[in-house]
C-alpha cells in the first residue's frame, strides 16, 4: 500500500509533531476532512442473486470516521485509504487472515511446482460477483491482463505482477496478452513467474490481482467504480462525495457471511474524537493532545483505548555516495548520538515506540533484540574522531516533507544532540511531497527523513527494494556486496527459516553500516465503543469487517 | 457604458488564456509530477515513462497546453488524477464551491455588518481618543497575514479556552431543538476562526473607507444646514450623514470579495474546511493539473468579474467618472 500510506506516514509524523508546538500545522495536513453541499448521487447495487442462506443473519452498524478513497479501481489504486475499502468490496485469488497469513480467497487450492516457477489455482465451485454471476478463470486472466494492461497504464501494478512471465511486455505494448497466465479450463489458472520467488503468492494479495467484472468495466469504463461488483465480503450501496460511504453485507460471502451488517464511513465533521464522545461514531484515532485522557483507565476514555503496532517505520536516510556520508564513522557517529528512546517519551509522551531494527513485530524475519545503535555519546565521539571528516565535516541538509514551518520535534531534539555531542551543525530542508519523491528518485539527497510502510508482509518488501545496490527505490546508493548477495540468495530460498535468517543476517550488516537511522515503529491509537466485538487494526490493510459485531 | 463592459468582457477570454497557460506551464515546470505522486512507495522509472506516454504526460509543455485547450474548449475540463481519480474537475469542484461560497458570503456580510458602525463610530469620535485608537488598533490589524493570525486565534480560542473546536465545517447552522419541536438555528461554533480570518482584512478596510467618508460629509454644506435648522444630533447623524458616507461602498463588495477569494486558500487549508481553496492547495502539493488548472480559471475569472462589477459601480454612484467615455 503505496503512496498515501507513505504520505500519510510522513505526515502524521510531521502533524504530530507540529500540533504539540503550536496546533497549527495539524490542521493542515490532516485536518478535519468536511464535505460539501452536492457532489455524486448515490447508487445502489442490485442484490445478488442465489447462493446459500447465512447461518445467521448479520446485524449491527458500525460508523466509522474516514475520507473519501483515491479510487475504488483496485488495479490502480496505490494507497492505503483506497485500499481499506477495496479489500472489502473485492477479492482475489488469495487474501490475508486476521495474522497476515496467506489465505485461499478465490481459489481452493494452489499448486506450487518444484521449481518454484508455476503456480496452479482451482477455483472454488461458489464463488460470485455481487450481481449473482459465477467468477471462472477466464474472470481472473482477463482482470490481471487489465491491471498490467498499457492502456489502463496502472503505476503499481508492476510492482506487484511484474514478476509474471510476459507482464512487462503487455505492460509496455510489446505484446498482447500475459504469456505467463494460462487459462487451463472454466476453474483452473496457471501462472509462470520469471525466477522461483516465494513472496510471489504475498503480492497476489495486494489489490492490483483482484477480480473486477469484465462486463461492468467494459460496459462502462469511466464510472463503474461508483457501483463497483466485486466478490468481497461487503458490496458498496452508497458513495456521496464528501459525505458518506456505506457498505453492506455480502450474505453470500464464500468464506462465512459476515456478522456485521453494515458499515457507514463519515467523511465529513469535525473531530473524530468529539464525534465519538458524542456517539457519532464507534471508533476515532486519538491525537498527541488526547493520549494522556486515553492512556489514563480512570479517565472517561482509558476503558476504550486500544494501540495497535503498525507495519510501518520512519528513518533517517544517508546518501552513500556524498560525503560526509560515503565515510561509515560518520553515519555511525550521528546515529549514536541521538536519544530515542528519551524522545519517545518525553517528546511524544511515549505515543509511538522506537525502532529495534527495520523489520517491526508481527513481521516474518524480526527479531525482539534491540540492534539498533545505542545512545551512546563517547563511542560516537570515538566513532567521528576516525572518520576523514573529523577536521573538515561538510555542510550537512536533511530533507523532509513538510510547508516550510519548523523541523518536526524529533528532528530539532536530533539537531541539539549534535550540535552538543558531536559539535556538527546540521540543516533541515523541507519540500512538499511531489518535490521529495522527485529528488529522492533523483539521488540528489544528502540525507532525508520519511518512512516506509509495508506493502506485503515479507522482509523482501523493505529489505531488498531499498537495500539491494541494483533495486531502483535505493536512494542512498548503499552497496555492500555481503549484503547484496544474502538478499539475493533470500530472493529465491525455498525453505522459510533458512530465508527468514538470511534476511535477519543482513538486516544486521544494515543497522551496522548505519545506512538508515530506524527512528520509529508506527502504532495506531483508538478509543473503540463497548458495543463493538471483534474490531482490530491490523499492521497493514486486509479485510477486517467481517469479524466486527456492533451489539446495539 | 454598455461598450465599456463588453469591451472588457471580450478580454475575459484572452486574459483567462494567458492565466492558464502561465499556470500550466508554472506546474509543469515544478519538481516532481502527479504520476510519482500515484505511484507512492514503490516507483519503477521505466514503469513511470510509460505510465506519463500514456497519460499524455510526456510532450512539450506547449503540446500539452494545446492538448489540454483543445478539449477545455469543448467543455472538458478533465479528470482529477491524484484526488479523486477518474472524477471530473466540475464533479470535484462544485461541491467545495458551495462550502466556500457560504462561508464567503457570510464573512462578506460580516465584513459591512462590524466595519460600518466601527468606521461611523470612529468619524463621530474624531478628535476625541477613540478615533486613533480605533483607526490604530484596526490599521494593526490589517497588518496582520492571514497566515500569522490564524494559528494564535486556535490557540486561544481552541486550545486555551476550548471554545470552538479546531477546524471542519459542517455547515453553517447546528439546529438546536426547543421541546423536540422548535427549531432554532445557531451559527456553527466551526464557523469563528475562518470568519475572524476572513473578515478581519476587510472590514478593517470598509471601516477606515466608512470614516474618512463619513467625516467628509460631516463637513458638507447640506449638513451644516441641517445642524443650523436646529435638528438634533441623531436625526443629523441617521439621516444625513450615514446614508450619504456609506455610498462609495458599493464600490468595495467588489475587492472585499476577492479578498475573502484570495484569503480563501490559507483559511481553508489550515482550518481544514474543504472548500475550493483547500483543494487548490491539495492539488498543487500532489500535482494534480487539471484541478490546478480548473480552479485557477474559476478563481482568475472571479477577480476579472468583481473588478469589473467595481468599476461599474464607481460609474453608478460618482457620475464623474465616465467609463469608456474618452474612447467610446
Amino acid at each position: 500500500m503505496s503512496q498515501n500510506r507513505l504520505l500519510a506516514i510522513l505526515l502524521s509524523v510531521l502533524a504530530v509533531l507540529v500540533l504539540a508546538v503550536g496546533g497549527l500545522s495539524a490542521i493542515l495536513l490532516l485536518g478535519g476532512d468536511d464535505g460539501g453541499g452536492g457532489g455524486s448521487g448515490g447508487t445502489t447495487t442490485a442484490p445478488g442473486g442465489g447462493g446459500s442462506a447465512p447461518a445467521e443473519a448479520a446485524s449491527g452498524r458500525l460508523r466509522l470516521a474516514s475520507n473519501d478513497p483515491v479510487t475504488l479501481d483496485p488495479h490502480v489504486a496505490g494507497d492505503a485509504l483506497s485500499a481499506e475499502y477495496i479489500v472489502e468490496v473485492f477479492g482475489g485469488l488469495v487474501t490475508l487472515d486476521q495474522d497476515l497469513n496467506i489465505q485461499l480467497d478465490l481459489a481452493e487450492s494452489v499448486e506450487v511446482s518444484d521449481d518454484g516457477l508455476t503456480y496452479t489455482f482451482t477455483l472454488r465451485d461458489d464463488i460470485e460477483f455481487h450481481n449473482g454471476a459465477r467468477v471462472t478463470a477466464e474472470d481472473v486472466r482477463w482482470s490481471i491482463e487489465r491491471a498490467a494492461s498499457r492502456a489502463l497504464s496502472s503505476p503499481t501494478a508492476m510492482a506487484y505482477l511484474g514478476d509474471i512471465v510476459g507482464a512487462r511486455e503487455h505492460f509496455f505494448g510489446l505484446a498482447e496478452g500475459i504469456e505467463g497466465i494460462e487459462v487451463v479450463d472454466d476453474r483452473t489458472i496457471r501462472f509462470t513467474i520469471d525466477a522461483p520467488k516465494p513472496y510471489f503468492l504475498a503480492k497476489l494479495t495486494y489489490p492490483t490481482a483482484f477480480v473486477v467484472d469484465r462486463q461492468q468495466v467494459e460496459g462502462n469504463p469511466r464510472n463503474w467504480t461508483r457501483q463497483p461488483n466485486g466478490t468481497g465480503p461487503y458490496r458498496l450501496v452508497e458513495w456521496r462525495l464528501g459525505e458518506r460511504i456505506v457498505l453492506q453485507a455480502n450474505a453470500d460471502y464464500h468464506l462465512g457471511a459476515p456478522r456485521l451488517a453494515e458499515a457507514v464511513y463519515l467523511l465529513s465533521g469535525g473531530s473524530a474524537l468529539t464525534r465519538w464522545e458524542n456517539d457519532e461514531l464507534d471508533v476515532a484515532s486519538i491525537s498527541i493532545n488526547d493520549i494522556e485522557r486515553a492512556r489514563d483507565p480512570n479517565s472517561d476514555l482509558g476503558p476504550y483505548y486500544r494501540e495497535w503496532p503498525q507495519f510501518s517505520v520512519s528513518y533517517l536516510a544517508f546518501n552513500t555516495n556524498v560525503p560526509p556520508f560515503d565515510d561509515v564513522h560518520v553515519r555511525r557517529a550521528l546515529g549514536l548520538s541521538i536519544d530515542r528512546n528519551r524522545i519517545a517519551n518525553v517528546t511524544f509522551n511515549g505515543m509511538i515506540a522506537p525502532a529495534t531494527g527495520i523489520l517491526m513485530p508481527q513481521m516474518p524475519g524480526y527479531v525482539p533484540d534491540d540492534l539498533t545503535l545505542p545512545f551512546d555519546p563517547e563511542a560516537a565521539r570515538a566513532e567521528l574522531a576516525q572518520s576523514q571528516y573529523a577536521d573538515s565535516m561538510p555542510a550537512i541538509v536533511i530533507t523532509e516533507t513538510g510547508a516550510g514551518a519548523e523541523a518536526s520535534i524529533d528532528m530539532q531534539a536530533f539537531l541539539e544532540q549534535w550540535r552538543t555531542e558531536l559539535g556538527i551543525e546540521v540543516e533541515v530542508r523541507q519540500t512538499d511531497f511531489a518535490t521529495f519523491l522527485a529528488d529522492q528518485d533523483s539521488g540528489r539527497l544528502q540525507a532525508y527523513n520519511a518512512g516506509w510502510i509495508m506493502d506485503y508482509p515479507d522482509p523482501e518488501d523493505i529489505l531488498d527494494l531499498l537495500f539491494h545496490s541494483g533495486s531502483q527505490l535505493n536512494s542512498t546508493n548503499y552497496a555492500n556486496p555481503q549484503v547484496d548477495a544474502l538478499l539475493d540468495q533470500a530472493r529465491t530460498e525455498q525453505d522459510a527459516e533458512t530465508r527468514l535468517s538470511l534476511y535477519r543476517e543482513a538486516q544486521e550488516l544494515m543497522i551496522e553500516d548505519a545506512v538508515w537511522l530506524p527512528l520509529y515503529f508506527g502504532t495506531a491509537h483508538q478509543v473503540v465503543k463497548a458495543e463493538v466485538s471483534g474490531w482490530f487494526e491490523p499492521p497493514m490493510v486486509i479485510p477486517r469487517l467481517r469479524y466486527v459485531e456492533v451489539d446495539r | 457604458m454598455g461598450t465599456y463592459v463588453v469591451r472588457r468582457l471580450l478580454w475575459l477570454p484572452v486574459i483567462l488564456l494567458i492565466v492558464s497557460f502561465a499556470t500550466f506551464s508554472l506546474a509543469r515546470f515544478g519538481p516532481g509530477d502527479p504520476v510519482a505522486v500515484a505511484a507512492g512507495q514503490i516507483r519503477d522509472p521505466e514503469v513511470l515513462d510509460q505510465v506519463r506516454r500514456e497519460r499524455g504526460l510526456d510532450g512539450s509543455v506547449v503540446e500539452q497546453y494545446a492538448r489540454w485547450l483543445t478539449s477545455a474548449l469543448q467543455g472538458d475540463f478533465g479528470e482529477s488524477y491524484t484526488i479523486q481519480r477518474g472524477f471530473t474537475v466540475t464533479e470535484l469542484i462544485l461541491p467545495r464551491m458551495w462550502v466556500s461560497a457560504q462561508l464567503g458570503f457570510v464573512a462578506l456580510v460580516v465584513v459591512f455588518a462590524v466595519g460600518i458602525p466601527l468606521g461611523l463610530i470612529a468619524a463621530r469620535l474624531a478628535g476625541t481618543w477613540v478615533d486613533p485608537a480605533i483607526i490604530g488598533t484596526l490599521l494593526f490589524l490589517q497588518a496582520i497575514p492571514v497566515l500569522v493570525l490564524i494559528p494564535p486565534l486556535l490557540w486561544l480560542l481552541a486550545l486555551q479556552l476550548q471554545w470552538v473546536p479546531v477546524g471542519g465545517w459542517d455547515g453553517l447552522f447546528e439546529i438546536w431543538w426547543i421541546a423536540g419541536v422548535i427549531a432554532v438555528p445557531i451559527p456553527d461554533p466551526r464557523l469563528y476562526v475562518p470568519l475572524i480570518a476572513f473578515t478581519l482584512p476587510g472590514f478593517v478596510g470598509v471601516a477606515r473607507l466608512v470614516r474618512v467618508s463619513a467625516l467628509e460629509v460631516n463637513t458638507l454644506d447640506y449638513v451644516r444646514t441641517a445642524r443650523a435648522k436646529g435638528l438634533s444630533e441623531a436625526v443629523v447623524q441617521f439621516k444625513h450623514v450615514f446614508p450619504n458616507s456609506l455610498l462609495p461602498l458599493i464600490t468595495v463588495v467588489g475587492f472585499a470579495l476577492s479578498g475573502i477569494i484570495e484569503g480563501a486558500f490559507f483559511v481553508e487549508t489550515l482550518l481544514g474546511i474543504n472548500g475550493i481553496g483547500r483543494l487548490t492547495f491539495q492539488a498543487v502539493t500532489s500535482r494534480d493539473y487539471d484541478v490546478i488548472l480548473a480552479t485557477t480559471i474559476i478563481f482568475s475569472t472571479a477577480f476579472v468579474l468583481m473588478n469589473l462589477l467595481a468599476e461599474i459601480a464607481y460609474g453608478f454612484v460618482d457620475p464623474r467618472v465616465r467609463l469608456g467615455a474618452s474612447r467610446g
